[in-house]
């Protein structure tokens, strides 16, 4: 048996933004896959809003919303017609999705594109519908599994952006990911995830004291050093 | 987590959307990915298009001229060319007579002119050249001819200028051909020596007329069918499943491929109705594909004008295009299920592709070996899944198909159906074709690591399949003992009971780490549910047996009168056992055994998926095909009343919370009416229907009817024990 996350206790509060931080292989996904209750943990649990996930992992659902590593979509249907489809899934009537569709439409700019066949979409445009469908059902929590994974510099900061207005808007947002520098942009408290142990938890700046150094970079290949004894895992 | 936070759950939380509303829209949603795809439409509409006109000619030019019965030809030698002119003139004389003696009763509808001509052999005649050296037996020998024949004329007379001759003929050893052609000879030689011999009488003016005459009536098979027939279900059925292939990949195994699985599984849905909606998309492209079929071969059929070739005089009509219909509709119900359990499990469009190899396999091997003689709908492979759907297809197209056994098959096929809904529903999505991680369907069979406080749908369901073929094996085992063996009849039958409706649910629930307690329901009931319980036991079986009646007075009977003797000597048979055998064998083993089974551990699987009314319809329905099996065959009068038993078994479990009511309420319900059979002769004979009194009599129906009312009334407004156990409360997440 394999072991991919051990003893991961962390929490997050409405309007913050927590970088669950690691590279490859350490476990980041996996918690999220827990924190969904898509994967049930050995022991432990957990809670949203006073729901556990093992008692009620339908009712979690409803409280997340999350926006998978991969922006895949359905080829055959448009950006509205998958859209409708979720709303479907998260029991929206269809008052509150009609609503909802022009909301999102706004805020993630989806006008031009929302009746074009989802396999005609750009990667950018594809990741703006992947970012609304998470958010149709206005989840008060929302899990990010690397956003800006194979999104060029103008994808990525849509995503940006994104992650800046659910902080506004006060929901809880965890991210994961393997980019540091845009973690530090995005974040305000993070949680270094390594061999699937949290090494180290808090804001940029409790983690300076923790470690007594500067950056998130500097702080990862510290970890790694101590930990595996090389540094190119980073470098990936 | 903060007020604020709180206050936003309202939207996500909200929605009061019907559950048919939303599982309509799920299935909309696959409807069109599918419908969309130009791969899905091209092999629904082109293959059948350009399939069927291509066989169709290719079975024009060669399967209809090698079907075609071609006049055979013979080769005969002889020596000289006289020989040859003089055998053909007695061969043409000695036909004459046959054929005026062939000429049929009724030519008009028959055509018989036809058949003989087309039956009518050529004949050959090998002569040598002058100038070469010929031996008849040397050409025989090698294989130059089938029959030789040296010609000796002689004085004697047939005819005026017609001489007659002595034959010698040369035969091959042990070839049939050569015999062949020797006896058809003869017989014209005969009847050339026959005619001959009349005429000789009647020249010298005496009246002669044969002693012995023959006249042979021609008479075509009924419903004839061409051996290509047999074929047309096999092939209807692998092109019809071909469209539901590619769908049945492409919204599983593709969900996969296109990084869509995983916001899937996060919705707050349970897997089963996520698959359902996919098993709806899959079924409705393989039933259009079947329909393509049935369309593109009918054109075909009738524009090549192959009609009485393929399905004989009646040609293809309506009413065999709605045969064929209805049972691709059955092929697809169940080719679809099979489909989506087998790419459930993959990973990938090739991995898909590669588990499905296999199954086409499994498909045509069955479908060639029933086109050997002696395969019949009936014994086991009424419940052997496949082979008794072709089976069935074959009788259906033949029109000899009957009632009982195709309903047997069709049970049996759709429980399989179900049940590999099922577990591909517990393999859709699963966390090794999530992750791409190895395992998959280990993962589903393999024994719980944790314990789990009820069975799933997915084995409740699956278990619900395999008992059904056993008990009608069983069944049909027990109908052997007969006689003196009744004794012995009964331990087996309870037996059987106690091992297939106890043991097996049990082995699965040890397997499974699911306690007994929770698992079966057998808690402890609530006291007060008791005399509601006793009451509803006592006064059932009279409406039972009235609704028996019924549906016997609407055409569905199974005992015929050479049965209804055999069933009043059976219980004869009753009457020279202990009571007690007959009622523990009879009335409480498989009271107790079936509830464990049906409102124990089935209901339990499936309030997990749903809500408590459709596991209690489906369990009931699923209580009354059992019934419809009985000891050597079938009783389809039993399906609705045995449902209607089972919805009331199953409300009295969901009320009382405990499967223990329900067990002892059949218990009652069997040993009752067993009692009153084995006491009382006239009800005996009413109730195997070997009377002629058809109905109970009015006072008992009363009678029951008051204590049906009260006992139901009383169940109804028990207030049951405050613990719910487990297995009755609604889990909706059950999957998970």
């Amino acid at each position: 048996m394999i072991t991919a996350v051990d003893d991961v206790s962390l929490q997050t509060f409405a309007g913050e933004v927590y970088g669950l931080l690691g590279p490859n292989g350490a476990g980041k996904t996996t918690t999220l896959r827990m924190l969904l209750g898509l994967l049930p943990p050995t022991s432990g649990n957990v809670e949203i809003m006073g729901t556990r996930v093992s008692e009620d992992p339908h009712r979690i659902r409803r409280l997340v919303g999350l926006v998978s590593a991969s922006a895949g979509l359905y080829q055959w249907l448009t950006p509205l017609e998958i859209l409708r489809y979720f709303a479907t899934g998260y029991s929206l009537t269809a008052r509150q999705t009609s609503d909802r569709i022009a909301e999102l439409t706004e805020l993630m700019g989806l006008s031009s594109f929302l009746n074009r066949r989802a396999a005609t979409l750009s990667t950018g445009q594809k990741q703006r519908v992947n970012l609304a469908r998470a958010l149709i059902h206005d989840p008060p929590v929302v899990l990010l599994d690397e956003p800006t994974r194979g999104l060029d510099v103008v994808g990525s900061q849509v995503v940006f952006e994104f992650v800046a207005s659910l902080r506004t808007q006060g929901k809880a947002v965890i991210v994961c990911t393997h980019q540091l520098d845009e973690a530090q942009r995005l974040c305000d408290r993070f949680g270094l995830l390594h061999h699937g142990r949290l090494r180290y938890e808090g804001t940029l700046s409790e983690l300076q004291q923790q470690t007594g150094l500067d950056s998130l970079v500097a702080m990862f290949l510290q970890l790694l050093g101590r930990s595996a004894g090389s540094s190119r895992e980073v470098a990936k | 987590m903060t007020d604020e936070l709180k206050s936003r759950t309202s939207n996500a939380e909200s929605g009061g959307m019907a559950w048919w509303t939303q599982q309509w829209s799920f299935t909309w949603k696959e409807l069109c990915e599918t419908l969309r795809d130009r791969r899905t439409t091209v092999t629904l509409i082109a293959m059948p298009v350009l399939l069927y006109p291509l066989v169709g000619l290719m079975f024009r030019f060669v399967a209809v001229g090698e079907a075609l019965k071609r006049a055979p030809e013979y080769r005969i030698a002889v020596e000289t060319e006289q020989e040859a002119a003089w055998l053909s003139s007695v061969i043409q004389s000695g036909n004459h007579l046959l054929e005026a003696q062939s000429e049929p009763l009724n030519t008009k509808s028959l055509n018989t002119k036809s058949l003989i001509t087309n039956s009518d052999p050529k004949i050959q005649f090998l002569i040598p050249e002058t100038d070469t050296a010929f031996s008849l037996s040397e050409t025989l020998a090698v294989g130059g001819a089938d029959l030789g024949i040296r010609v000796v004329f002689s004085e004697r007379q047939i005819s005026n200028d017609f001489p007659g001759a002595d034959l010698e003929l040369f035969q091959i050893a042990d070839d049939v051909l050569s015999r062949e052609v020797a006896g058809w000879l003869r017989q014209r030689l005969v009847a050339t020596n026959l005619l001959t011999a009349a005429n000789t009488i009647r020249q010298s003016g005496d009246e002669y007329i044969l002693p012995v005459q023959e006249r042979t009536q021609w008479v075509k098979l009924r419903d004839q069918t061409s051996a290509i027939v047999g074929l047309l279900p096999l092939v209807l059925l692998l092109m019809t499943v071909t469209g539901g292939v590619y769908p049945a990949i492409d919204l599983t195994a593709g969900e996969r491929e296109r990084d869509t699985l995983e916001t899937l599984m996060a919705l707050p849905v349970s897997r089963t109705r996520l698959l359902m909606a996919k098993y709806v998309a899959v079924l409705t492209v393989t039933l259009l594909t079947g329909l393509m079929n049935i369309f593109a071969m009918s054109v075909t059929v009738y524009a090549l004008q192959m009609e009485k070739t393929l399905f004989g005089e009646t040609g293809l009509t309506l009413l065999l295009i709605v045969r064929l219909f209805s049972m691709l509709f059955l092929f697809s119900l169940f080719y679809s299920a099979i489909l989506l359990l087998v790419t459930s499990s993959a990973r990938s469009f090739k991995e898909a592709q590669a588990l499905l190899i296999p199954v086409m396999l499994m498909t045509i091997a069955p479908g060639l070996v029933i086109m050997m003689p002696g395969w019949r709908l009936e014994g086991w492979p009424i419940v052997l899944p496949i082979i008794n759907m072709l089976l069935m297809a074959k009788e259906l197209l033949e029109g000899t198909l009957t009632l009982l056994p195709a309903m047997v098959a069709t049970a049996s096929t759709l429980l399989f159906a179900a049940a590999a809904l099922s577990v591909a529903a517990g393999l859709f999505g699963m966390d090794s074709v999530l992750t791409g991680s190895r395992s998959g369907w280990r993962d589903v069979f393999q024994r719980s690591s944790s314990a789990t406080e009820t069975p799933s749908s997915v084995v409740g369901l699956t278990t619900l399949a395999f008992l059904f073929p056993m008990h009608f094996l069983a069944s049909g085992f027990l109908s052997r003992f007969t006689g003196s063996q009744f004794s012995l009849r009964l331990i087996l039958s309870a037996a059987m009971t106690v091992l297939l409706f106890a043991g097996v649910p049990f082995l699965v629930m040890r397997w499974r780490r699911i306690p007994l307690r929770s698992g079966a329901s057998l808690t402890r009931p609530a006291i007060r549910l008791w005399p509601g319980v006793v009451l509803l036991g006592l006064s059932t079986w009279p409406w039972i047996y009235e609704m028996i009646m019924v549906m016997q007075s609407v055409g569905l009977q199974s005992l015929d009168e050479s049965k209804r003797q055999i069933v009043a000597e059976l219980l004869q048979s009753w009457r020279q056992v202990p009571v007690a055998l007959v009622l523990v064998s009879l009335g409480i083993l498989p009271g107790l055994c079936e509830e464990f089974f049906f409102r124990g551990f089935l209901l339990s699987g499936l309030r997990r998926d749903m809500n408590a009314a459709a596991a209690i319809v489906i369990s009931a329905v699923c209580f009354g095909f059992f019934h419809v099996i009985l000891a050597g065959g079938a009783a389809p009068e039993r399906l609705f009343p045995s449902t209607i038993m089972g919805l009331l078994l199953g409300w009295v479990t969901y009320r009382g919370n405990s499967v223990v009511p329900a067990m002892v309420l059949h218990a009652i319900h069997n040993s009752t009416l067993l009692s009153i059979a084995h006491f009382n002769q006239d009800v005996s004979q009413w109730v195997v229907g070997s009377s002629q009194q058809v109905h109970l009599p009015a006072a008992w129906l009363v009678v029951s009817g008051f204590t049906l009312a009260i006992g139901l009334i009383w169940v109804g407004f028990s207030r049951t024990s405050g613990v719910r156990t487990r297995s009755l409360v609604t889990q909706e997440n059950s999957d998970e």
